[in-house]
């Protein structure tokens, strides 16, 4: 139970999840979501490795540090797009906004 | 620097012929709108100039050629220097340039008093002078070329001076036109000089042309294109046109462009360089045969215009044909003096006119006589001494230069030529005196125009009150020159001896090689000979005998009671308008751009640049865009099916490198 390959495997359904959000869903911030689940995924991933291969240097963990300040960065520019985005076209409806196709 | 002040020859040289163009641009920079001051400083500079010049003559009369010079450019082997040349024909020119031009200039204080652009004018003028003076004494070609194109410029000026006028603006571009085709060829044959012999001062290619220091190929090719320049300068013969156009300036300008300036330079730059050119039989030859070409078909035009200044224009060119004939066929005096005598009668003729079309307001010699020109009696008087002296008859100083050039065309070989010579000297003198004839007994006496004209002879007093101080100012300087013209034949063996010096005894060039320069010097004593030839009294009985018979059959058409005053070419119609429109001349020039340059080359030109360039450059534009285009297809606006494709293909690379 206590094994690399149990988190692996959370991690890889967690990342499936976030991929099929990303892909299905058409609202922005369920978008925004599935990209907190990918990058959770991530961040499992970097501390199972680190706690069973690398235990010694905690570079997992150091990593898994930035992915998340990253993330806080990523989900406030993100909330301003959207909401920027809602202002002009009273809709986060991802298939609004598309007035710059070819 | 501290040289121009040590050396007062220096000084006055460059003071004297520099100083016009310091006046140009204060005029043009601060006095423009104060014409009565920027005339005064025009008038003083160009007074200072000519004192200069003078003084220069004065001084220099006995000194053999002084040479200035300082490096310009250096370029591999060619050395570019800029100088000045003081020899005999260059101080004559500077002086005779100073002189006239002063004397235009204060004739214009009279002439253009109240003209809106007087400032300007006195600007041009300047310009013209500080050109002319700088080409008369440069040392080299190169320099002598640079301002040989500020003088066509300065002439581009004043012709087109009542620019608001269509027919003035479109002669002075003719002019500046015409001129630049001769340019063409005077350049190339610079460049020609310059890779062949590597030297463009003037004593050096003087003195190498007679010492056949350069092939005879190389020579005569430089030589005719070099004498494309005066042919376009001087109005010879494929290029005359333009001068008699150019006569839309005002009149002292055509005075001063048709006596010291402008038409001058082309025949001084030939005397200038003559060694150079004698060195050369062929291109003499051409020379001989366009100036016997120019003089007889100007005279021919000359023979049946109404037009003042248009008759003097015709007989300019025809003079400088004279000019070119006789330096052609080796009379070096002959032709620099007659290039003399005529800028003293011929600014003479000019300003006289000035006179009669400034109080009548036309340029018709028939209205002019009818509304009583006699009663102008100091320009008349001046204008009879003037075309006395173009018709050649003694004691006046066409007369000497006159038989100067036909004794030397008369020691030719080939009689033709005299004959030519002599055949135009009757239509000379016979132009001018129909012009004469015109004025002074007009056909059906002076039709009286003002009423107080009536009151007897207080008209004259009256008119010439009225004008004051405006007739004076052009009064003086036409006595002057008219006074010149009576005296100046006389001084033809002082300034022979002068003018033959430089060539005789070379002074300081007597360094570069004495003996080398006897050809030159051969060459010389052939047209001395022959002008001391002129004694013979054969010749001396043509000379006079054409100049009298053209005198007299213009009296037996226009002078004598009851005569016809139409001219024996009336009679044939065809012959008139062959004259009157210039043989065809301008019309073939017209049919000649019209076909070969707007329908040919400049169509072609335009396509060029509608369809190569612009079409180019359209090309690139639709290039760019279309592929713009064709990308922003990818950019379809579905995010999340754009996000699957990338999932993809992720996928199936990961599944390529792992499995």
């Amino acid at each position: 139970m206590n094994s690399l390959s149990t988190y692996l495997i959370i991690s890889a359904l967690l990342f499936s999840l976030g991929l099929l959000g990303i892909l299905q869903r058409r609202n922005l911030i369920g978008m925004l979501i599935s990209v907190e689940l990918l990058l959770n995924a991530a961040n499992l991933n970097f501390m199972a490795y680190n706690r069973f291969l690398a235990p010694d240097p905690v570079v997992g963990q150091v990593i898994t540090l930035f992915v998340m300040g990253l993330a806080a960065a990523e989900a406030a520019i993100g909330l301003s797009i959207i909401l920027a985005l809602y202002r002009k076209m009273h809709s986060i409806n991802i298939e609004a906004a598309q007035k710059m196709k070819g | 620097m501290g040289a121009i002040f040590r050396d007062p020859v220096l000084f006055a040289t460059v003071l004297g012929a520099n100083l016009p163009f310091f006046t140009m641009a204060v005029i043009l920079i601060f006095t423009r709108h104060n014409p009565r001051l920027s005339s005064q400083l025009s008038v003083g500079s160009i007074a200072v100039s000519a004192v200069c010049a003078i003084s220069l003559l004065a001084k220099l009369f006995f000194a053999p050629a002084l040479q200035y010079q300082t490096l310009w450019f250096v370029s591999g082997k060619l050395n570019i220097v800029f100088g000045y040349y003081l020899d005999p024909l260059s101080l004559l020119m500077l002086t005779i340039v100073g002189i006239i031009a002063c004397l235009v200039q204060i004739y214009s204080l009279g002439y253009m008093a109240g003209d809106p652009g007087y400032s300007r004018y006195y600007a041009f003028q300047s310009l013209f002078a500080w050109a002319m003076m700088n080409m008369v004494i440069a040392g080299s070609m190169l320099q002598l070329f640079i301002f040989w194109e500020m003088v066509g410029l300065a002439s581009y000026f004043l012709i087109g001076f009542y620019y608001e006028k269509w027919s003035a603006s479109q002669a002075g571009k003719k002019a500046f036109v015409m001129n630049r085709v001769g340019d063409v060829g005077f350049f190339l044959g610079l460049i020609l000089l310059l890779l062949g012999f590597g030297n463009l001062g003037i004593p050096e290619l003087n003195h190498a042309a007679s010492t056949h220091g350069l092939s005879q190929g190389l020579l005569t090719a430089s030589a005719l294109l070099i004498f494309c320049g005066v042919i376009g300068k001087s109005a010879q013969f494929p290029l005359l046109t333009w001068l008699p156009d150019a006569m839309e300036g005002p009149t002292p300008v055509s005075a001063l462009l048709h006596s010291a300036t402008m038409v001058a330079a082309g025949v001084y730059m030939f005397s200038r360089i003559f060694p150079f050119f004698s060195g050369s039989h062929d291109a003499m030859q051409f020379a001989l045969v366009i100036g016997t070409v120019t003089m007889l078909l100007s005279s021919s035009m000359a023979m049946v215009t109404y037009d003042l200044k248009q008759v003097w224009a015709y007989s300019t060119v025809s003079q400088l044909g004279y000019m070119v004939m006789a330096l052609a066929s080796g009379g070096y005096f002959a032709g620099v003096f007659h290039l003399t005598t005529h800028a003293g009668f011929k600014a003479l003729l000019f300003l006289c006119s000035g006179i009669f079309i400034h109080e009548f307001h036309t340029n018709d010699m028939r209205i002019i006589g009818k509304q009583g020109g006699r009663k102008l009696k100091i320009p008349m008087v001046c204008i009879t001494v003037g075309a006395l002296a173009l018709a050649g008859v003694f004691p006046f100083s066409g007369f000497f230069s006159k038989e100067a050039i036909l004794s030397v065309l008369a020691a030719q070989p080939n009689k033709i030529w005299f004959a030519a010579g002599l055949f135009g000297a009757v239509l000379t003198a016979y132009y001018s005196f129909r012009l004469i004839f015109h004025i002074l007994l007009p056909m059906g006496g002076i039709e009286e125009k003002h009423h107080h004209d009536d009151h007897g002879g207080s008209s004259h007093e009256h008119e010439e009150e009225h004008h004051g101080y405006i007739f004076w100012a052009m009064a003086i300087p036409v006595m002057i020159l008219a006074g010149v013209s009576l005296v100046l034949g006389f001084a033809e063996h002082p300034l022979e001896h002068f003018i033959m010096r430089s060539v005789n005894v070379p002074g300081e060039l007597a360094a570069h090689g004495g003996a080398a320069l006897q050809t030159v010097a051969h060459v010389a004593a052939e047209g001395a000979g022959h002008a001391h030839e002129s004694g013979s009294p054969m010749l001396l009985i043509l000379g006079v005998s054409a100049g009298l018979l053209g005198i007299f059959v213009a009296w037996l058409e226009y002078g004598r009671k009851g005569a016809s005053r139409k001219g024996f070419l009336s009679h044939v119609p065809a012959i008139w308008k062959l004259f009157d429109l210039r043989w065809f001349m301008d019309v073939f020039y017209r049919k000649g751009l019209d076909t070969f340059m707007y329908a040919g080359l400049t169509s072609l030109f335009t396509l060029n640049d509608r369809r190569i360039i612009d079409g180019g450059i359209d090309g690139i534009c639709i290039f760019t865009e279309g592929s713009g285009r064709l990308f922003s297809f990818l950019q379809s606006g579905m995010l999340q099916f754009n996000l699957l494709l990338m999932v993809l293909c992720a996928g199936a690379a990961v599944l390529y490198f792992v499995i």
